[in-house]
C-alpha cells in the first residue's frame, strides 16, 4: 500500500513538471513574437513590469520577458549566453564592453535600423549615439544609449561663501582652481590636522581622466593602442598629484580610506570634487549640503572643449529573430516609453523628450535649476571616453582598484613611489595587458 | 553439521540506492568541475568564445609575473600566521572557558559569534574601526598620544591586519574544538599527576598537551584549509591592495576570472593553489602519523 502511494506521489510530481512545460509552450505559441530583455537592477522589477505592460499595450502581438540578473553576476551569465549564441534580444550594455563585444560579433550592427529611422535623431541626442561609435572603435552603431553619464566639478557653496571666494564658473582656469583649492584648505580647530580640504581625488578614472581630457591629453595612444600618456596628460596628472604632495590642498588617498569616495564631499571634508553627475541622486536627500556643479575646468592646453562622458546603453543580439520588434522595444526602454522617475537623478536621458522637459530642470529642486540646465547642455557637447579592451584590468576598476593605473596614482599621492618611477612601471605593466588585446 | 546462516535483510544494491543521489551531486558539482578546471588551466578562455588550448602559456606567464611571487608569499604567510594565531588563541580561550564558573555559557556564545557572522559584514565593520583619522581605533590611540599606522593601506601592516581579523573571527571555532579535546581528558589522570607532585607547567606540558595531540592535529588540518578562505575579508577590506600587498591566490583567482575575464589563467592559478593546499595537507598527515598519540 505504502509502495503504491509512493509511486503515485512520484508520478504526480513528474506529471506536474511536464504539464508546466506544456503550458509555457502553449503560451508561447499563441503570441506572435516574444522578446527576451535582460537588465541588471533588481530594484527595478516592478518598474520593468509596468514598462513592459505599456509596450505590450501599444504593440499587440509582442510579448516581452524581462530577466533581471544582479550586476555582480550579470556579465558572467551574459558572456555564457553569448558563447552559446543565445543572447537575449535586448540587453543592457555598459560602455566598458562595447568594443570587445562589437569586435567579437556579439552585438547587432544597427546601421540599417538607424538609416531606416529618419526621425531617430529628432527624438534622441545624436552626440550621445555618436560617442558609442568611438567607444566601439568603429564607424558603426552598436549601442542604443538610454542614459548619459558625465563628470562635473561639484563645489560646496557654503565653504566658498565662508572663504569669500566667488563660485567656480565654466571659464575657470586651472590656476584659479588651484588657488581656490589652497584657500579652501582649512584647519578649523588649529590642531595641526586639516579639517577641510580644497579638493579630493584619488586614482579613479572619473577623477584623473576628467582633467586629462580637459587638457586635450590622453593616456592611450590610439594609433598604437599602447599606454603612452602625452605631455598634456602628464601635465594634468602632475597638477593633481602636486595638489597632494606640494600644495597640500588635497588629501592623500590613504587619508580618506576610512570613507567611501562618494562620502568625502557630502560629509563636508572637501570643498570641491570631480566625479559623475549621478551623485546628484544622493545629494537630493541631503538637505544640509549646499552644492553646485560646473564643467571641469579647462587646462592650459585645453583647446576645444570636450566632455568626458559615457552612456549606459542597450544592445541587440546579433541573432535576434525579430530585429524590427527588438529595435522598437529598445527605443521604448531607452526613453520613448519612460518617465523621469525611472532615471537616477544626474544621469542624462538620451531621449530629448525627457531631458528637455521642465520636470528635468527641477529634478533636484528649484534651487538647482541652473545645475540641471548645465547637464542638459552637456548632452549636446562633443564627447570623449577612455575605454579600451581590457580596461578594467589596466585601469584598475572595481574590485581591482588597488591595482593598475588606479593603484599607481594612489601610490604617488601616498608618497610610496615617485611620479617618474610610478609612471615608468605603469607603462610596462599596462602595456603587457594592452598587448594581449591589441597585437 | 550446522549450516552457517547469513543475516542479510537487504539486497546488495540497497546501500548504493541511498548513496546514489549524493554521488550524482558529487559527480556533477565537484568531480566534473574539478576535471574541467584542470583542462581549462591550459586554455585561454574569456567565456565569450570557446576555450582555446594554449599549452603551458598560462603557467609561463604566471611564473614570469613579478607580482606572482609576492602573491604566493602572501598566501603562505597568511596561512602560517593564521594557523599559529588561531591555534594558540583557540587553545588559550578553551583553557579559560574550561571551567564551571557562572556565566561561562555567555562567554562561549560571545566568543563564537564572529564565527557565524558574515565575513563581508565583519570586513566592513573592521574597516571602519581601523580606518585612518575617522576610525574608532585611530581616535582612541590619538587621545592617548599614539599615531596609529595605516593599518590597511600600508604594505607593511595590511596583510598582518587582515590575518588578525581572520584569526579574531575564527578563534571561537577552534576554541570549541580544543574545548572538546580538553574535556575528553579524564580528570583521574590529572588528579594522579597532582598526587605524584606535578606542578601546573608540568601538568600542561607533560600531560594535557600530549593527550591533546590528536585534537591538535585535527585542528591543524582544519586551520590550514580555513586559512585559504580569505576571499571575503580581502574583498571587503582592501581589494588585494595596496599594490598586491594583500593579494592572495584566492583573490587573484577571483580578479582574473570575474574582473578580467581570463578564466583559463584563473584556473591555472587555482591549480597552483590546489597544489599548495594538497602539499600542506599531505605534510600534516605524515607528521600526524609519526607524532600524534591516539588516546587508545
Amino acid at each position: 500500500m505504502k509502495k503504491i502511494f509512493l509511486i503515485a506521489i512520484v508520478a504526480l510530481l513528474c506529471f506536474s513538471v511536464f504539464a508546466q512545460a506544456q503550458s509555457e509552450k502553449a503560451a508561447a505559441e499563441t503570441k506572435d513574437v516574444t522578446l527576451e530583455w535582460w537588465t541588471w537592477d533588481p530594484e527595478m522589477i516592478e518598474q520593468n513590469k509596468s514598462i513592459i505592460a505599456a509596450f505590450e499595450a501599444q504593440n499587440p502581438g509582442v510579448k516581452v520577458n524581462n530577466t533581471i540578473v544582479d550586476s555582480k553576476e550579470y556579465w558572467t551569465k551574459l558572456r555564457i549566453q553569448a558563447q552559446q549564441k543565445r543572447l537575449p534580444d535586448v540587453f543592457t550594455l555598459s560602455s566598458g564592453y562595447i568594443e570587445e563585444w562589437a569586435s567579437e560579433g556579439l552585438l547587432r550592427n544597427l546601421d540599417d535600423l538607424v538609416k531606416n529611422d529618419p526621425s531617430l535623431f529628432e527624438n534622441f541626442y545624436q552626440p550621445i549615439w555618436d560617442v558609442t561609435k568611438s567607444i566601439a572603435a568603429s564607424d558603426h552603431y552598436y549601442a542604443i544609449p538610454f542614459a548619459l553619464v558625465n563628470t562635473v566639478l561639484y563645489y560646496n557653496k557654503d565653504m566658498f561663501d565662508q572663504a569669500g571666494i566667488a563660485y567656480p564658473t565654466d571659464d575657470w582656469t586651472w590656476d584659479q582652481f588651484l588657488d581656490a583649492a589652497k584657500k579652501l584648505t582649512v584647519d578649523k580647530d588649529n590642531d595641526g590636522k586639516i579639517d577641510q580640504y580644497g579638493f579630493w581625488f584619488y586614482g579613479r578614472y572619473a577623477h584623473a581622466e576628467s582633467f586629462v581630457f580637459a587638457n586635450n591629453g590622453s593616456f592611450v595612444d590610439r594609433k598604437t593602442m599602447r599606454f603612452a600618456p602625452d605631455a598634456n596628460a602628464q601635465k594634468a596628472l602632475r597638477m593633481l598629484t602636486d595638489m597632494v604632495l606640494v600644495d597640500k590642498s588635497a588629501p592623500a588617498q590613504q587619508d580618506m580610506s576610512a570613507l567611501k569616495n562618494q562620502q568625502v564631499f557630502p560629509n563636508g571634508l572637501c570643498a570641491m570634487w570631480v566625479d559623475g553627475g549621478w551623485y546628484i541622486n544622493d545629494f537630493k536627500k541631503k538637505s544640509d549640503l549646499n552644492w553646485g556643479i560646473v564643467r571641469v575646468p579647462q587646462g592650459p592646453d585645453g583647446g576645444k572643449r570636450v566632455t568626458y562622458a559615457w552612456p549606459d546603453s542597450y544592445a541587440l543580439s546579433p541573432n535576434t529573430a525579430h530585429p524590427e520588434e527588438a529595435w522598437k522595444f529598445a527605443k521604448f526602454v531607452a526613453g520613448e516609453g519612460l518617465t523621469l522617475d525611472q532615471f537616477m537623478a544626474g544621469k542624462i536621458p538620451a531621449y530629448k523628450g525627457l531631458t528637455e522637459s521642465e520636470a528635468f530642470l527641477t529634478l533636484a529642486g528649484e534651487e538647482h535649476r541652473a545645475d540641471m540646465q548645465l547637464l542638459k547642455d552637456m548632452a549636446s557637447d562633443e564627447m570623449t571616453t577612455s575605454y579600451t579592451k581590457g580596461w578594467s584590468e589596466w585601469r584598475g576598476y572595481g574590485a581591482a582598484d588597488s591595482m593598475g593605473l588606479n593603484g599607481t596614482i594612489d601610490g604617488i599621492t601616498n608618497g610610496k613611489v615617485t611620479y617618474d618611477k610610478a609612471m615608468a612601471d605603469a607603462e610596462t605593466s599596462i602595456n603587457k595587458v594592452l598587448s594581449r588585446y591589441y597585437k | 553439521m550446522q549450516k552457517t546462516k547469513t543475516y542479510k535483510w537487504h539486497s546488495w544494491y540497497t546501500p548504493w540506492l541511498f548513496v546514489f543521489p549524493t554521488l550524482i551531486g558529487l559527480f556533477f558539482f565537484r568531480f566534473i568541475p574539478i576535471g574541467a578546471s584542470l583542462y581549462l588551466g591550459f586554455t585561454d578562455w574569456n567565456l565569450i568564445r570557446n576555450p582555446e588550448f594554449i599549452g603551458l602559456d598560462n603557467f609561463r606567464e604566471m611564473f614570469a609575473d613579478p607580482y606572482f611571487k609576492l602573491i604566493v608569499w602572501n598566501t603562505l604567510s597568511l596561512t602560517f600566521w593564521y594557523v599559529v594565531g588561531s591555534m594558540v588563541f583557540g587553545f588559550l580561550l578553551a583553557c579559560l572557558i574550561n571551567n564551571k564558573m557562572k556565566g561561562m555559557n555567555f562567554f562561549r556564545a560571545a566568543i563564537y559569534m564572529p564565527v557565524i557572522t558574515s565575513s563581508v559584514a565583519l570586513g566592513i565593520v573592521w574597516s571602519w574601526i581601523l580606518g585612518p583619522r575617522f576610525g574608532l581605533l585611530d581616535i582612541l590611540l590619538t587621545k592617548v598620544g599614539i599615531t596609529a599606522p595605516y593599518w590597511l593601506t600600508d604594505e607593511r601592516y595590511a596583510l598582518g591586519t587582515i590575518t588578525f581579523v581572520q584569526v579574531w573571527k575564527m578563534a571561537g571555532y577552534y576554541m570549541i574544538l580544543f574545548l572538546a579535546g580538553l574535556q575528553a581528558i579524564s580528570s583521574d589522570v590529572i588528579e594522579a599527576a597532582i598526587v605524584d607532585g606535578a606542578n601546573t607547567r608540568q601538568r600542561i606540558t607533560r600531560i594535557i598537551i600530549p593527550m591533546l595531540s590528536p585534537t591538535v592535529f585535527f585542528v591543524l588540518t582544519v586551520a590550514i584549509m580555513d586559512a585559504f578562505k580569505n576571499f571575503e575579508l580581502i574583498h571587503s577590506m582592501t581589494h588585494g591592495g595596496p599594490k598586491n600587498a594583500t593579494n592572495t591566490l584566492v583573490y587573484d583567482v577571483y580578479l582574473n576570472a570575474f574582473m578580467y575575464y581570463r578564466v583559463g589563467y584563473a584556473e591555472a592559478i587555482a591549480y597552483v593553489l590546489l597544489f599548495i593546499v594538497g602539499m600542506l595537507t599531505l605534510m600534516n598527515f605524515v607528521i600526524k602519523k609519526r607524532w600524534a598519540q591516539p588516546l587508545e
